[in-house]
């Protein structure tokens, strides 16, 4: 295991390449380019806004910040999960041909989408500063939500990247399965609004601690306690750990397979 | 493993799952639960070979012997089923060219995404670059996106990222033949060089030339086990003997196979020609047979109609046949004043005159009457001949005429045909069926039956 890690470690620079081809080739012939990965958050925050202020007011006080603090990194996850099951399998021709550790291409395209939100979190501030909610020295402390959350969107991508190769509905299955997932989760609605037992069945989703940390830090500002940082990250490396374990079982047959 | 080899391999095997119906989506997973059948074909069945530092090994055999896969093996692509396989030194396999290049980015930036899939780390890369471009020849391009270059500049671009990178091993699958001739010599020049620096090679081809220029020594697989290894030179001299013995033996196979192919051909297009044929002359007789048909039938129709002309009293049922030599003009059906009739009493006088006109003069003619009530039972029937003794000699036109003095027919509804026989033949000129459909009533008589006759009764 170890030796597979210094191998992984050996190949970084193939992830970063990875993950710039995938920024920017996305946008490489579009007009306005990499701006998009901007545009994208903002256009989607003005909407919701429009949406809910107007036509379905809620309840929540600023609601469209309480949203756009859980899609924000919710689109992260969704589309780590959603494209990335397909990786090994898009990339067959380079699997079968060339030796790299397997898991670079699952690493790449999770990174490349927690670029993304890395990204789209500068419209996030950008938002949050100019709204009623402001921002406070909490937000020091995003950076080990988000790497708790990378972890678990890796876990999972590298569980269901290396099943679709061997069973190719998986990636749809996945799909599905996200789009119940986003309502099993605490984004548009608040937790506490629903029953203690639908609660407390709502934080056998790893998703839930997760998204509740975002909105502590940004949208409640309340200082999170040791034991909650720690859960995060401790759900983050499990998962990470079963998917990895899961990946390596499967992978000696992926040039055969696909 | 010893200190002066690059690679050990120690009875290495291979084998591949051939899935009978590889089945990836969910509905055939469940359909075939527990039939996920499949062959094991084994492409390697334990070779053993060392290759020592410095050392170039061309790996040489047919298509599907297995080279392929040793060098998969060797580049930790594939897994081996069994033994083992150890390499010193950094490898780096020349399998794929061009691997993950973006169309849209520039050649420069596909440069590195290439050799960061090789294992290269940036900062390596930054080193050679002026290498590669060079080596690569794109100089004025290497800015411009890879969707703009040519195949062979792309091949170019690929190779030169492969080529110039720093390996102990190096692996090369069967892709020398990129570019034009002298991008290639330049290539192999470059692979030589290498060599000569202390590179180990092993390198897959079927380029034989190439092979004995290059290597110190040549492997030869065949099905799977190494047949033969030694110096490059007699080992490919000796592989291409038997391949060409092969190849001979195999163009002999298949000449035979084709010439029985033409034969075969042949024979199933005279097969086909000869249904063909029958198939038409069945057709053309169905026809013809169709058209007879249609012809009787028009015939008879026109022949049916025609029996309205030749008897006004003509019946709904007529039906005329006959050969038509000789025929009626003219038949009536009259009553003992003469007057056409189709209705009589029992005792009636009745008469039948029948005019015919004949081709032929002096011809033997028999007319004959047959009476046939309306339940098909034929009642009676009577000729000229049998009555007269002598045959009718036919004129050009002439007429007959048959009496009956006393009818004695009970009442009932009854058909009368006519006909004009050849004589001592069943053939008739002309033969009306149902000509006349007459009644017959008898008022005052209490017989039963068919006939009336003439009797009594007595008591003695």
């Amino acid at each position: 295991m170890l030796k597979r890690m210094t191998d992984i470690y050996e190949y970084r620079d193939m992830v970063f390449s990875l993950v710039k081809r995938e920024l920017r080739g996305r946008y490489q012939k579009s007009v306005l380019g990499m701006l998009w990965t901007l545009l994208n958050p903002f256009f989607q925050i003005i909407i919701y806004t429009f949406v809910f202020t107007v036509i379905f007011p809620s309840s929540i006080e600023n609601y469209y910040i309480y949203l756009m603090t859980g899609i924000i990194p919710w689109n992260f996850f969704t589309e780590a999960l959603g494209q990335g099951a397909g990786t090994i399998v898009s990339n067959a021709e380079m699997t079968k041909k060339i030796y790299f550790p397997r898991e670079i291409l699952t690493i790449a395209a999770v990174t490349a989408k927690f670029v993304n939100m890395l990204l789209a979190f500068v419209v996030v501030l950008a938002f949050l500063l100019f709204s009623q909610v402001g921002i406070s020295w909490h937000i020091v402390l995003l950076p080990v939500i988000m790497f708790a959350e990378y972890l678990v969107a890796l876990g999972f991508t590298l569980f269901f990247s290396a099943i679709t190769v061997y069973l190719r509905d998986m990636e749809y299955i996945v799909s599905v399965l996200l789009m119940a997932w986003i309502w099993a989760t605490p984004i548009m609605y608040d937790i506490n609004n629903l029953g203690q037992q639908v609660g407390r069945l709502l934080l056998l989703n790893p998703m839930t601690p997760i998204m509740m940390s975002y909105r502590n830090l940004l949208y409640y500002h309340q200082t999170p306690t040791l034991r909650t940082l720690l859960g995060v990250l401790g759900i983050g490396f499990v998962l990470l750990v079963i998917g990895e374990l899961v990946f390596v079982r499967l992978e000696g047959n992926f040039a055969e397979e696909l | 493993m010893r200190p002066e080899n690059a690679i050990e391999v120690r009875d290495v095997r291979k084998n591949f799952k051939i899935y009978l119906d590889k089945g990836h989506m969910l509905r055939e997973r469940v359909i075939h639960w527990n039939r996920n059948r499949y062959e094991r074909r084994e492409v390697l069945k334990g070779i053993s070979f060392d290759v020592k530092k410095g050392e170039s090994v061309g790996l040489i055999g047919r298509n599907g012997c297995g080279k392929s896969t040793t060098l998969k093996l060797l580049t930790r692509i594939l897994r081996p089923n069994g033994g083992t396989i150890e390499i010193q030194g950094r490898v780096c396999s020349l399998i794929e060219l061009g691997a993950g290049f973006h169309p849209d980015m520039s050649g420069r930036e596909n440069i590195y995404i290439n050799a960061s899939i090789f294992g290269i780390k940036a900062k390596e890369v930054d080193r050679r670059i002026a290498d590669i471009i060079r080596f690569s020849e794109l100089e004025e391009f290497i800015d411009n996106p890879v969707r703009t270059y040519s195949s062979g500049m792309y091949m170019r671009l690929a190779f030169s990222v492969a080529i110039n990178v720093d390996a102990d091993v190096l692996l090369i699958d069967e892709i020398l033949a990129v570019g034009d001739n002298s991008f290639q010599t330049k290539c192999f020049n470059k692979l030589k060089s290498l060599k000569e620096q202390g590179t180990t090679i092993v390198i897959v081809s079927h380029a034989l030339g190439q092979i004995e220029k290059l290597c110190d020594r040549a492997i030869w697989i065949d099905e799977g086990v190494i047949r033969q290894e030694g110096s490059a030179r007699k080992i490919c001299k000796e592989y291409l003997e038997k391949m060409e013995a092969s190849r001979l033996e195999r163009a002999e196979l298949e000449y035979r196979m084709q010439l029985e192919d033409e034969k075969r051909k042949k024979e199933e297009e005279e097969r086909r020609k000869e249904e063909r044929k029958q198939e038409e002359e069945r057709q053309r007789q169905e026809k013809k047979r169709e058209e007879e048909q249609q012809r009787k039938h028009e015939e008879e129709k026109r022949r049916n109609a025609s029996c309205r002309k030749i008897a006004t009293q003509c019946g709904p049922d007529a039906r005329r046949n006959g050969s038509g030599e000789v025929q009626f003009t003219e038949v009536k059906l009259l009553d003992a004043e003469g007057r056409e009739s189709l209705c009589f009493n029992t005792g009636d006088k009745m008469t039948v005159t029948m005019k015919y006109q004949s081709k032929a003069v002096g011809e033997p003619l028999n007319f004959v009457i047959c009476l046939t009530r309306d339940d098909w039972v034929f009642c009676y029937g009577n000729a000229f001949k049998s009555m007269t003794k002598q045959f009718c000699m036919s004129k050009k036109s002439g007429e007959v005429e048959y009496t009956i003095e006393r009818l004695g027919l009970l009442k009932g509804k009854y058909f009368m045909d006519v006909r004009l026989q050849k004589p001592n033949s069943e053939e008739c000129y002309d033969i009306i069926y149902s000509l006349f459909e007459f009644e017959v009533k008898s008022p005052g008589l209490h017989e039963a039956g068919m006939l009336h006759m003439d009797c009594r009764w007595e008591e003695k």
